[in-house]
């Protein structure tokens, strides 16, 4: 949690002996966390930066139990902290040290209800960890794009909750756009069935879009219904390096007509972001031996078989490549062969995280530009960062076709937490000025929770901050779901 | 009261402000003359600032505000209410194309332009604005977003919701909120501009837009197909998604009723087949890649050749036409969308826009049939729609001869018993056009307290006096 920030205002009812039996005749001794050791990882944020209190971690196991115990903290005026799997990164999911209320995690709620395969659809309960879900519709011969790199832990009620992103978004959409239907339990405990699998529905306003990427600040969601696509059956993936963000833009731009617009990804790294997972991760390998400043992961995915003696992805991306290569926008590049290259080319890009937690301290930002915007601000964003701590390491990289960089740095080598750490303020008002003169988001897709709600209340207009309280308080009158989130009220 | 129509003028100046009975009519009736409210004045603001201006003062004295674009909604959410105590607000003269960035993929527009004046002025640049529906040559893109409205192209591109990156909205206390983001990504507190979105101009107005543009498709198949049944439609979709890679664009169902309607009052229709079915599907593929000319060429219609020559063996496919050129996809497409119009020539209809589970629309198409044959044994059932969103017209033209009094003293059975089926399959009563005054006491039915009270409550919170629109969607 940045230095700066000053704790909001936030309910402090404790949870008082008598609340706490209630709890228990609800959620049972299974569905209770008390002792300080069992709760530890639940107050504590993925990156061990953000730690608050609770006064007990509430796990139900469905969603008459989550109603319970929601109603429960409305009457008593006890905060709530909804949570998932616990890999946010901006402290979304993290009660505030002035917590005096409940965490309440959906862990237990792991079922998948309903797979629709005909009407490309699955049904599924909150705490389901995505990865399981992708394997579940691949077992129906469906495909459920969500895609990132904490898929093996983050549970599907976080990701719409923050209607995360990944790296499928340029083809598919962000979370949001993967749902037909959600089940939300309110802050005073009501329930509310918008369980629906229809593609359209316009009966009023759309309550199921103000619940995701709200963070739990306006409810829990419970359940919901999911979109599945077809699954792949001809896949392309290419390792490239090529000239410069400007030539990314450039391939892609083409791309889409050359794989009939079967892109699903594009993924631009620098070499410094290359370089630090190969020194951090086993096992991976650099894909080209080129001696190239920026790399791009491209996958071309097509729902049809490639049939025998025709031309197929590889043979399109191939030739799309050689003309890319005589444009001069590709210096080099390899198609990977078999699913292990390709896994081993995926694997660079998902372990940026984990690469980097190993590197040691650095700042991240995650930020969104129009897309032709990108190379310019990649340019002047690194210059304005080194102007003010030269020794500073960055190593962007980001979904280049949604506008969305990872503008991610290493701390200069040597340097420790805490000193890189006053640094950080004036690196974070250097981008986040560079981000809004160009018109950008501050937060592409992780969020605001604990650790931006200043920047939010810095460069948004006071009009659009009135209209997010007036709905927070419509809501939520009483303040308790997932207080002092994304806002001070 | 004239001294409040002055104050109008003040703002908006004389070119603004229409006061005139004559004058005020067309904005007062909807297009299939099912509504006639009255208004204090129509004001027709030319800038974001003056609807701004507009609307304070209207939020100062307690006037509602009633938000019209080209008034070609369907069920009255444009319309004024009959007390005359309010004034209809028309962004007609915002109709400006303000920016387009070929790059980016976006276009930034006054809510007031014409729907194809933006598909038209997208593809001057090889772009694709994709929203397409019949009323595209009068009804404005203010409206469409806020009506979240449909048409043929969402199974491909989505609704209009998903075709917007931004927006500007004047708000009920005349505050402009700036949205207008050209981004793909931004997680930055409530989705404010999906409120707004399908609210039918009930929590603001939209005065501008960023919407998304799509690379121009460069080789179209265009097909009409004779279908044994809505499920061999759905089959038939089924499959085209691989089989086209998906390039699936457009897949509408009709029955053979609505076409005989199409044949009888449309000049120039005709029958693309040779014998009568009683179900036909147009089917178009759509991709970005041309086609190249030459011996070897499998372009999407060579592909959908092949798809349907199989389609046809399995029983799928009772007879097809496949457009030769552009003239020809032309004369399909018009078959389908002279539905609405020969209806409306043929006499009084009730229309139902409704969605449920694609699977599940063969086993409702044959349940609705009946219960609508059952309501009234004579009436003449039109079923067209949009069979790859779930989301058909399932529509019933009066019996011959039949007036709107006569018929419409059946309306309510008739819709009752299509709706109670609609909830039943967990489906939708209002998949595209939207609540409005139509579908208030309806919606009222069908929804939970919980939902209902959930929107009024957000509808509280944003319009607290309750001058946006009001009476529309929801009773507060």
């Amino acid at each position: 949690m940045p230095d700066t920030v000053i704790a909001p205002v936030i309910p402090t009812v404790p949870v008082t002996p008598a609340v706490l039996e209630s709890l228990r005749t609800i959620v049972g001794d299974k569905g209770l966390i008390l002792d300080e050791q069992g709760m530890q990882p639940f107050v504590t944020d993925w990156r061990g930066s953000t730690v608050g209190t609770a006064a007990v971690v509430v796990r139900p196991a469905n969603t008459g139990e989550v109603a319970k115990v929601v109603k429960l903290c409305f009457d008593n005026g006890i905060a709530i902290v909804p949570q998932g799997g616990n890999t946010g990164l901006m402290g979304g999911a993290t009660p505030w040290p002035t917590h005096s209320g409940i965490v309440l995690s959906l862990g237990r709620m792991n079922c998948v209800l309903d797979v629709d395969p005909v009407g490309y659809s699955m049904t599924v309960e909150a705490g389901c960890v995505l990865q399981t879900l992708q394997e579940t519709a691949a077992s129906h011969d469906r495909f459920f794009p969500l895609s990132l790199g904490a898929q093996g832990s983050c549970m599907i009620g976080g990701n719409l909750s923050t209607n995360a992103g990944g790296v499928q978004v340029l083809r598919y959409g962000n979370a949001r756009n993967l749902v037909m239907g959600l089940e939300v339990v309110l802050p005073n405990g009501d329930v509310w069935n918008g369980l629906r699998s229809l593609k359209k529905d316009n009966t009023g306003y759309d309550l199921k879009h103000l619940f995701m990427g709200a963070e739990g600040t306006l409810g829990i969601i419970t359940k919901a219904v999911l979109k599945l696509w077809p699954a792949p059956k001809d896949t392309a993936t290419a390792w490239l390096a090529i000239r410069d963000p400007q030539a990314a833009i450039e391939i892609l731009s083409e791309a889409h007509a050359a794989s009939e617009d079967n892109v699903g990804s594009c993924e631009l790294m620098s070499r410094a972001c290359t370089d630090m997972v190969l020194r951090h991760i086993p096992g991976t390998q650099d894909p080209l031996k080129a001696d190239t400043p920026w790399f791009l992961l491209l996958e071309w995915t097509s729902s049809r078989p490639k049939a025998d003696g025709a031309e197929g992805m590889s043979d399109k991306m191939e030739q799309f490549l050689a003309d890319q290569l005589e444009a001069g926008r590709v210096l080099d590049a390899v198609i990977a062969q078999s699913e292990a290259q390709a896994r081993n080319m995926w694997v660079i890009r998902e372990s940026v995280a984990p690469a980097s937690r190993a590197e040691g301290p650095g700042l991240s930002y995650d930020i969104s530009v129009s897309i032709s915007k990108i190379p310019a601000f990649i340019e002047q964003g690194i210059k304005a960062s080194l102007d003010i701590l030269p020794s500073i390491r960055p190593y962007p990289l980001g979904h280049i076709g949604d506008g969305n960089l990872h503008f991610s740095f290493m701390g200069p080598k040597g340097m420790d937490r805490e000193t890189l750490k006053q640094y950080s303020p004036a690196i974070t008002r250097a981008v986040n000025d560079l981000v809004t003169s160009m018109a950008g988001s501050i937060s592409a897709e992780h969020g605001i929770g604990i650790d931006k709600i200043d920047e939010l209340a810095h460069y948004r207009s006071k009009i659009e901050l009135d209209t997010m309280r007036s709905l927070k308080r419509a809501l939520d009158p009483k303040n308790i779901m997932n207080p002092g989130k994304i806002l001070r009220l | 009261m004239s001294d409040f129509v002055e104050k109008l003028r003040a703002v908006v100046g004389d070119k603004g402000l229409i006061t005139d009975e004559a004058g005020k009519r067309p904005y007062l009736t909807d297009w299939r003359d099912a509504y006639l409210g009255k208004a204090l004045a129509v004001v027709r603001p030319a800038s974001t600032e003056e609807v701004a201006g507009v609307v304070k003062l209207c939020a100062a004295e307690k006037v509602a505000v009633v938000p019209q674009g080209g008034n070609t909604g369907l069920v009255g959410g444009g319309i004024p209410l009959e007390d005359g105590r309010e004034i209809l607000l028309s962004l007609g003269r915002m109709n400006r194309i303000l920016e387009i960035d070929e790059i980016g993929y976006s276009m930034t527009v006054e809510a007031g332009v014409i729907l194809k004046t933006i598909q038209e002025t997208a593809a001057a640049h090889d772009r694709l604005f994709p929203l397409s529906l019949a009323a595209e040559g009068s009804c404005t893109i203010g409206g469409n977003l806020s009506t979240n409205a449909g048409g043929v192209q969402v199974l491909h591109y989505g609704n209009t919701r998903h075709l917007v990156l931004g927006l500007e909205v004047v708000q009920p206390n005349g505050d402009i909120w700036n949205g207008l983001r050209a981004l793909k990504k931004d997680n930055t507190g409530y989705d404010l501009r999906d409120l707004y979105l399908g609210a039918e101009g009930t929590l603001g107005i939209i005065t501008r837009a960023v919407l998304k543009l799509w690379p121009k498709p460069k080789d179209v198949a265009t097909a009409w197909i004779a279908v044994p049944s809505p499920q061999a439609a759905v089959d038939l979709l089924s499959g085209a998604h691989a089989a086209s890679e998906d390039n699936v664009t457009s897949c509408e169902l009709m029955g053979r009723q609505g076409i005989d309607l199409v044949l009888s009052h449309i000049p120039g229709a005709a029958d693309p087949l040779a014998e009568r079915h009683d179900w036909y599907v147009l089917l178009e593929w759509s991709s970005t890649r041309a086609r190249r000319e030459g011996a070897n060429e499998t372009g999407l219609r060579e592909k959908m050749e092949g798809y349907l020559g199989e389609a046809m063996e399995q029983g799928l496919v009772l007879d097809a036409a496949i457009a030769q050129n552009e003239t020809q996809a032309r004369a399909l497409w018009s078959l389908r969308e002279n539905h609405t119009e020969a209806s409306k020539k043929e006499g009084p209809s009730i229309k139902h826009d409704i969605s449920v589970a694609v699977s599940e629309i063969p086993a409702f198409v044959t349940e609705g049939l009946a219960a609508m044959r059952k309501a009234l044994p004579e009436c003449r059932p039109v079923t067209f729609g949009h069979v790859g969103d779930g989301n058909l017209h399932f529509n019933c033209q009066a019996p011959v001869g039949w007036d709107k009094k006569r018929f419409g003293a059946h309306a309510p059975e008739i819709s009752g018993a299509i709706y109670d089926l609609v909830v039943g399959y967990g489906g939708s009563i209002s998949a595209e056009h939207g609540i409005g005054l139509m579908k208030v006491d309806e919606l009222a039915h069908y929804r939970s307290t919980i939902e209902l009270d959930a929107m009024r409550a957000i509808k509280r919170a944003l319009d607290p006096q309750n001058l946006m629109n009001p009476g529309k969607i929801v009773r507060v």
